[in-house]
């Protein structure tokens, strides 16, 4: 080939498009060395391939649809008092039980309490979910672990039954202890500068409201709990006995979780004036106003509830890799790859025996595969085992339909006329997106559902026939065609 | 059409000679995953993905009988070895306080091990989910099939093609003991995709092209086979690499690839072929 065309064949728009994207995937990718001298890229890794752990959490709770002829209020409260938790209104048919019960335990109490189940199904509301979300990402940030990632697994329902929680660099045990871990809550009375005294455990506390203002409207945040009786007691008797009632401001209650400090204000008047005559179950402690007093708000509810969820869970699955056992799938991964790629050479060389044809091929497949590193990369995916089994797929279909192409073009063994020879690539072609339509049908529920891992690899094999019906392939049929007609 | 090493005679066989090879195997695969069920409740035996249990990959040279010991305490129901030191280790279901201690006794004797865990009640939910996702998917196949060519006969036999080769497949995995799991039902789901490339070649070329009837199969042949050939090479390089590498998932995932292939092979060259051999010398095709 000589100069002029292969400029006319750099420019022809399918093959431009072709040089393009590839230049544009490995800035993508960014392959470079780092301080280290260790070679390092944008790609980020699953969990299977570098060191971590994954848990899987199942709600202990239910969302059921009712109806009752009774007051809402009412019915709530009722059978919030028969089921001996707590039960929300999510929207107005539907309600969230935050303890686990089978459908037909729960007949018959929705029966006595006058109202009926319609729909029933085991999970949380969306914004139950991520209230959990929160909390369990800030447990793990105040613990310190850098590559955290929590997902609520919502269905079309907006139920959401199960919560997924990643953490890179971190083993199995350790995870189970961070996510299982509850810390230790305890409200203290100062009694003289830097003297405090106990007066309950978070044990007491009943219930933890979401941030609001106090009072409704202003500016002025903060979190609303509710003590037992006995801690109300205790909260009273405590106040009283070490001056707080008298003299708020050189008595802060402090708030304290595992022996840290998280709160420590003063009693206001009005509160201790009324912890005089009676036991007060209901406490809100302000946080201050604007942006600060949201975000402390937020915090102290979690440390209210030392890092409790508001409903229970049960471990659905977990998993994890060692450091060195994903070091090791990571270059069995790449030597698979490239592995394939040279055996599928082999066989192409075996068909056609001509290094001008076999060469094309196997650069054009192995440029699929540097194009889809590239969008994994930009679109910030995690690379895992199972991905790369449909990388490993993209090699094997690519270079099956350049094949197509070839064959078709080379019917009878004659180089085509460029009218014979466009009908011939539209032939193929024709032959090409009914086989990619098929293999994206057939991947698409995969890629749709939740189905834990392998949605990246539906959304891989997808990606990669995309591109290889729009990109690669017309490219390929073009520079095919320039070579043939020499 | 002499390919060097096969030979593909089609003009020597009638449709019905060429079809009852795979129609027997069909129905002793049909028969065997009958049996499977009426024993276990589904066709193909599920793997602890969709069962519930626990999976350890470890790399030590410790043997099995030592394995056994360490996990006594423990509902171990299998442990399988590969290559270069590679143990595969299977528990059933355990409550949550088992399940602890035996993470932390495996991460302080094998801190190099890979445990995959899944619940009783959330394998139930994937193995809902992964059922769907094959009905779903072998639907849509059909569908886009159906669509693309537009006669009865010939989409039908792509279909059936198909089908035949996800049965046959699956039979297979039981007579091996690959169990199904989200690695291999990916793998089925890939099949579905991949039976039907060389199927869509036949029936495009002998109803499309010109000439005559054995020529445009055998020419087809020869394409199809090149195909199928080049994604043997990449799952078996899948297959081997993992192989020694005991990296278990793409082990299976190749190992049902390989096996479906060669199955897409005989469906493709026998069952279609005789189909469309038989649809075409009634007139159908040009």
């Amino acid at each position: 080939m000589n100069g002029a065309e292969l400029k006319a064949l750099v420019s022809d728009w399918r093959v431009a498009t072709l040089i393009i994207l590839i230049i544009l995937s490995v800035v993508a990718i960014f392959p470079h060395f780092d301080q280290q001298g260790h070679m390092v890229s944008n790609l980020q890794y699953g969990l299977d391939l570098q060191q971590g752990s994954w848990l899987q959490l199942e709600f202990r709770a239910e969302v059921v649809g009712f109806t009752s002829d009774r007051p809402v209020g009412e019915f709530i409260t009722d059978l919030s008092k028969k089921l001996d938790t707590e039960v929300l209104l999510v929207d107005p048919t539907h309600l969230e039980i935050r303890k686990y019960y089978t459908q037909a335990e729960l007949d018959p109490i929705f029966a006595a309490a006058g109202g009926k189940i319609t729909t029933y199904q085991q999970g949380v509301s969306k914004a139950t979910a991520e209230d959990v979300k929160r909390i369990l990402e800030n447990k793990i940030n105040t613990l310190g672990t850098k590559d955290a990632k929590v997902n609520t697994l919502t269905g079309m329902n907006n139920i959401a039954r199960y919560i997924r929680v990643e953490l890179a660099g971190v083993d199995m045990k350790q995870a189970q202890e961070i996510v299982g871990k509850q810390g230790k809550f305890e409200i203290r009375v100062q009694t003289t500068a830097n003297q405090t005294e106990h007066v309950l455990f978070g044990d007491a506390i009943t219930s933890v409201q979401n941030p609001s203002q106090e009072p409704a409207g202003s500016d002025h945040w903060g979190v609303g709990f509710s003590l037992s009786d006995s801690g109300a007691t205790a909260f009273r008797n405590g106040a009283i006995k070490y001056g707080a009632t008298v003299d708020p401001a050189n008595h802060n209650l402090v708030m304290l979780l595992d022996n840290k400090t998280v709160y420590s204000a003063p009693l206001s008047e009005d509160l201790a004036g009324k912890l005089l005559g009676a036991d007060i179950k209901q406490l809100f402690a302000s946080t201050g106003s604007g942006k600060a007093g949201i975000t402390q708000a937020t915090n102290l509810e979690i440390h209210l509830r030392a890092g409790a969820l508001p409903v229970d869970v049960s471990i659905a699955g977990s998993g994890g890799v060692s450091a060195p056992l994903g070091e090791r799938y990571k270059m069995m991964a790449l030597l698979a790859g490239i592995f394939a790629l040279i055996t599928v050479g082999f066989v192409i060389y075996f068909r056609y025996r001509e290094p001008s044809i076999v060469l094309p091929m196997v650069l054009i497949n192995a440029s699929e595969i540097v194009i889809l590193l590239g969008i994994i990369s930009l679109i910030k995916f995690q690379l895992d085992l199972p991905t790369i089994a449909g990388l490993i797929a993209v090699v094997g279909t690519g270079i099956d339909q350049l094949v197509v192409i070839t064959d078709e073009i080379l019917h009878e063994g004659k180089v085509p006329s460029p009218n014979l020879y466009l009908k011939r690539l539209s032939r193929a072609l024709g032959i090409i997106v009914v086989a990619a339509a098929t293999v994206v049908i057939a991947m698409l529920p995969l890629a749709l559902m939740d189905l834990s891992t392998l949605k990246g690899f539906a959304i891989i094999t997808i990606l990669g026939v995309l591109v290889g019906v729009l990109v690669t392939r017309p490219a390929y049929g073009k520079i095919i065609m320039q070579i043939l007609s020499r | 059409m002499d390919m060097g090493w096969i030979k593909y005679d089609i003009e020597k066989y009638s449709p019905k000679q060429l079809v009852i090879i795979p129609l027997v195997l069909l129905l002793i695969s049909i028969v065997l995953l009958s049996f499977n069920m009426i024993n276990t409740g589904m066709p193909v035996t599920p793997g602890i993905d969709f069962s519930g249990g626990t999976a350890v990959t470890v790399i030590t040279p410790d043997t099995r009988e030592q394995l056994l010991t360490t996990f006594s305490g423990y509902p171990l129901i299998d442990v399988a070895e590969g290559v270069n030191n590679g143990k595969f280790l299977k528990f059933s279901s355990m409550n949550d306080a088992k399940f602890l201690s035996l993470t932390s006794l495996i991460t302080q004797k094998y801190p190099d091990a890979k445990i995959d865990q899944i619940g009783e009640s959330f394998g139930k939910t994937l193995q809902y989910q992964a059922v769907l996702a094959l009905i779903f998917s072998f639907i849509g196949m059909a569908i886009v099939i159906f669509l693309a060519f537009r006669t009865f006969v010939p989409a039908a036999a792509v279909v059936f093609a198909a089908f035949a080769d996800m049965v046959m497949t699956a039979a297979a995995m039981n007579i091996i003991g690959i169990p199904l799991s989200l690695g291999t039902v990916a793998a089925l789901l890939m099949l579905i995709g991949y039976s039907v490339d060389s199927d869509i070649l036949l029936t495009n070329r002998v109803l499309k092209r010109q000439g005559k009837l054995n020529e445009k199969l055998s020419g087809a042949f020869t394409t199809g086979m090149i195909m199928t050939s080049t994604t043997l090479a990449a799952t078996a390089a899948l297959f081997i690499v993992s192989w020694f590498g005991s990296v278990q998932i793409l082990m299976e995932i190749s190992a049902v690839l390989l096996i479906g292939l060669v199955f897409d092979i005989m469906n493709t060259w026998l069952t279609n072929a005789g189909i469309l051999k038989w649809y075409a010398m009634k007139g159908g095709s040009k």
